[in-house]
């Protein structure tokens, strides 16, 4: 009988790195082309059509990197945290408090002129996003309670208060679920580029700023080091706990932008569906992207162009739904498991 | 006490060697274990006590050497062999399920497990098991809510209910009261009775004068000796253990102290399993002095360094530094005021090991305002000043763009004692600053040292190695148990009496002790 044998490694080359990466990538496309194949649908076709929908025409390109937009703040969200060694997994929930604190204003609050009305849109939209992330902060800071179960659970918590709202007080004429139609005051302006708006500029300014934060500041140092070893901030005389909150806030404020720039950029509305999993898949981004700022922007976008692509073959190719979610999963799962070879020799050994 | 003897050993382990990454664990060190002995294995920590115990019960395998058990010569694969065959270790760390039972504990992972499990016939067979060494434990309660002296019971009840021939427990009294360790050591005397062979694991002589019918003693790797209890005394294992007594070679120039740079006064501090570490220590320390702490590891030390630095929280009792209160002072404060700190564990505190090495030479710097650019910070400064120390103190590394963690042990040490004495600060506290480093780089840091104590600033120095405590300090201080046990200028006890004084033997005790041989 043969059994498995890991051998610690002392450390990964970023070359290495790379190349266990893009094979784990590698293999949840072979994965899913089963999955695909055991639809019905040749894999290689299902593969081709994805590629020419996402970036085979204008139309494909910007509908890809519309979808980009959200990726790009809750993966940045996600990168901010696991920066410091934090699992924000609520992204979701961040993303539609923060959606809905702004929609709030919009429905109570007076028509300011479009700058205006905007500045205060986004600022709620943040401020709602860090609001709810501080609660699993606080429960992790004050009472040691693990994040992830924490930010996972008030993701249902802030999905149903945005429920709560559209099912009543802010139903549609037409009594279904969503708000009426935003003013010209609260949407975001088109770049001149299908639906593409000037959230994406918003996005790619945040980019910068963190990168500049994460690598050129006494914060983005504290919260590296804090990510480093905690035992090691403490000596060096950081402030764990409160570097920790701060890092949640900013991680929450980047969701809630994601929700915001949803409802003001492409729906003009409050509805369920202003997200199709953002907070979730921008975990994955997180993930691929290792927390460099730059490489998440590449990351948002390949996954946009599954999404975008796992659209097109529900349509083209009656494919289940579900095909986008199982591939985007197939590759968490790759990339999960590929950690075990950045770490470990594996070896085959002769057991008895 | 050894009723049943047979004629052939139990264990029997020859010229057994193990390595970690180049250092030598184990040399050549011979084992034996006698049906229905009590056999302690003596030594400081890092002595290699518990590798070579692990090598018996196939958690490692050694390099060189071999294992026979009951005449038969072994050769595991996998760590759950040893105890198929008989072989069981109660670790320091407990490996009970805190959620369930201590029953369902007792049953789980038995080899005589079916899939449906008779409890009650296994409840029966624990329970004569119980009442033959006198256990009390109830067997329906939950083993997390247990305290620990219960806890540590339930672990030894598992490996009898695994009938095993040889029971290892490693250092199993530093988690209890001395009524506890007491009826720990009746029950093991119990076992042996029986004709189990039992190794016990310690560094404490009152317990091996109590329970161990033989002794081995084990320093840095290497076996001592092995000795009958009746043919030894104290003295004779305080000296195997700590070693030979060697001239110090440093020059000490007399230089003008300042008294009372830091006072402790009746200091309280937990370990960080919640039981108390530093019992009512109170000291002065001056300025131009070096004040070396002895003892056994485990004993406080390094909470105490902890508690200074800000490591870690004081329960009761008072820090003062240049007269000013630090008790309640987080780190960054005792950092701006001129405590330094170069941690034991180098790589988990003394850097953020996967940070790169210039990243980690600033780490006490870069809030200066030296080093700010507007409202950022000017990185182009802060690796000058990093390149500045690998320069002056000699590190040597291919680029300070390098993870911390890949350092060798003598250059990440460099590393942190050039940042600290940079930084120059009143108070600098060192816990084994040498430890596992090559003689030129122990050269370096002792040499840093005592120039830190001829500049004029305090220092306590956190050492097992007696050569150090005794070459560099100006005065010494042996703890045990979370309290000195002797505090005295250097030259006042020989090493013999400081051995006994770190097995809790008081000043006046331990020079007894000696004179009256």
């Amino acid at each position: 009988m043969y059994k498995i044998k890991l051998e610690q490694k002392e450390r990964v080359s970023k070359r290495e790195e790379l190349i266990i990466t893009l094979s784990a990538i590698g293999i949840a496309f072979v994965l899913s082309g089963i999955f695909i194949a055991l639809n019905g649908v040749n894999p290689f076709v299902a593969l081709w059509k994805v590629i020419t929908s996402a970036l085979g025409s204008p139309y494909g390109i910007s509908e890809t990197l519309v979808k980009a937009i959200p990726l790009i703040f809750t993966g940045l969200a996600v990168a901010i945290a696991l920066n410091s060694k934090l699992w924000n997994i609520g992204a979701e929930g961040q993303l539609f408090f923060g959606a809905t604190l702004a929609t709030a204003f919009i429905i109570y609050g007076p028509v300011l002129s479009k700058p205006l009305e905007l500045t205060v849109l986004v600022i709620l939209g943040a401020l709602g996003g860090a609001l709810w992330a501080a609660i699993p902060a606080l429960l992790k800071i004050k009472f040691k309670m693990n994040e992830v179960i924490s930010t996972l659970l008030l993701n249902y918590v802030a999905i149903n208060i945005a429920d709560y709202f559209l099912f009543g007080h802010w139903k549609g004429k037409d009594n279904f679920p969503y708000t009426p139609e935003f003013p010209v005051e609260a949407r975001f302006d088109r770049i001149g580029f299908g639906r593409l708006h000037t959230g994406l500029i918003l996005a790619l300014v945040l980019v910068v700023l963190l990168y500049i934060l994460i690598y050129h500041t006494k914060t983005g140092y504290k919260m590296r080091l804090t990510g480093s070893s905690l035992k090691a901030a403490k000596y060096a005389g950081i402030n764990i706990k409160k570097t920790m909150f701060m890092v949640f806030l900013m991680s929450g404020a980047l969701a809630g932008l994601a929700g915001v720039s949803q409802i003001c950029g492409i729906e003009y509305k409050l509805h369920q569906h202003i997200s199709t999993g953002y907070g979730y898949t921008g975990i994955i981004v997180a993930w691929l992207a290792r927390t460099n700022p730059f490489i998440i922007v590449i990351f948002a976008i390949f996954l946009s162009i599954l999404l975008k692509g796992a659209d097109s073959l529900q349509i083209a190719m009656r494919l289940p739904a579900a095909v986008g979610v199982v591939m985007q999963a197939l590759i968490l799962f790759a990339i999960l498991g590929s950690e075990l070879f950045k770490n470990y020799n594996v070896k085959l050994i002769r057991g008895k | 006490m050894t009723e049943i003897k047979n004629n052939s050993a139990l264990i029997l382990m020859k010229n057994i060697s193990k390595s970690f990454f180049g250092n030598k664990v184990n040399t050549d060190v011979d084992f034996t274990l006698d049906a229905g002995e009590i056999h302690a294995l003596l030594g400081e920590n890092g002595a290699g006590k518990t590798t070579l115990m692990n090598m018996l019960t196939g958690v490692y395998f050694p390099d060189e050497g071999e294992i026979y058990f009951k005449g038969k010569k072994l050769n595991f694969k996998f760590p759950g062999e040893a105890l198929k065959i008989g072989i069981g270790m109660v670790h320091q760390r407990f490996s009970l399920v805190g959620n369930l039972t201590v029953l369902e504990n007792l049953i789980l992972g038995h080899p005589d497990n079916k899939f449906v499990i008779n409890i009650p016939e296994k409840k029966k067979l624990i329970k004569t098991y119980m009442d033959q060494f006198n256990f009390q434990v109830d067997l329906n309660a939950i083993v997390g809510e247990l305290p620990i002296g219960l806890r540590q019971k339930v672990e030894i009840l598992k490996m009898l209910v695994r009938e095993v021939d040889v029971l290892i427990v490693d250092e199993p009294t530093t988690v209890l009261t001395k009524q506890e360790a007491d009826n720990l050591m009746e029950i093991l005397k119990s076992i042996a009775k029986t004709g189990k062979g039992i190794i016990f694991i310690t560094h404490k002589m009152s317990e091996v004068f109590n329970i161990a019918d033989k002794i081995t003693v084990l320093r840095k790797g290497l076996k001592i000796a092995t000795v009958d209890k009746d043919e030894t005394n104290p003295r004779k294992l305080a000296k195997m253990m700590v070693g030979k007594e060697s001239e110090a070679t440093f020059e000490r120039p007399k230089v003008d102290t300042k008294p009372g740079v830091v006072k402790i006064q009746k200091l309280f501090v937990n370990s960080d399993k919640g039981v108390l570490a530093v019992n009512d220590l109170s000291f002065e320390i001056a300025g131009g002095e070096i004040i070396g702490i002895a003892g056994v590891s485990g004993n406080g030390q390094v909470e105490l360094a902890d508690a200074l630095t800000g490591n870690r929280d004081v329960i009761r009792g008072k820090i003062l530094f240049k007269d000013d209160d630090i008790t309640n002072d987080p780190p960054v404060k005792r950092i701006d005021k001129g405590v330094s700190y170069v941690p034991g564990d180098r790589i988990h505190v003394g850097v953020a090991g996967n940070q790169s090495v210039w990243e980690n030479i600033i780490m006490k710097v870069y809030r200066l305002p030296l080093f700010k650019k507007g409202l950022l910070l000017n990185n182009k400064k802060l690796r000058e000043y990093a390149e500045k120390i690998i320069e002056k103190y000699n590190i040597f590394l291919p680029s300070i763009n390098l993870p911390a963690l890949l350092l060798s042990g003598g250059n990440l040490q460099k590393l942190i004692i050039g940042r600290e004495m940079e930084r120059d600060c009143d108070l600098y506290v060192f816990v084994y600053p040498t430890r596992g480093l090559d003689v030129g780089a122990t050269e370096f840091v002792r040499n840093a040292i005592l120039q830190l104590r001829n500049q004029g600033k305090a220092v306590i120095l956190i050492s097992g190695d007696f050569d150090e405590i005794f070459g560099l300090s100006d005065k010494i201080a042996v703890m045990y148990e979370g309290q000195f046990t002797g505090i005295f200028n250097n030259g006042d006890h020989s090493l013999e009496e400081i051995g006994l004084m770190m097995s809790g033997c008081t000043e006046e005790e331990a020079v007894k002790e000696m004179t009256d041989v």
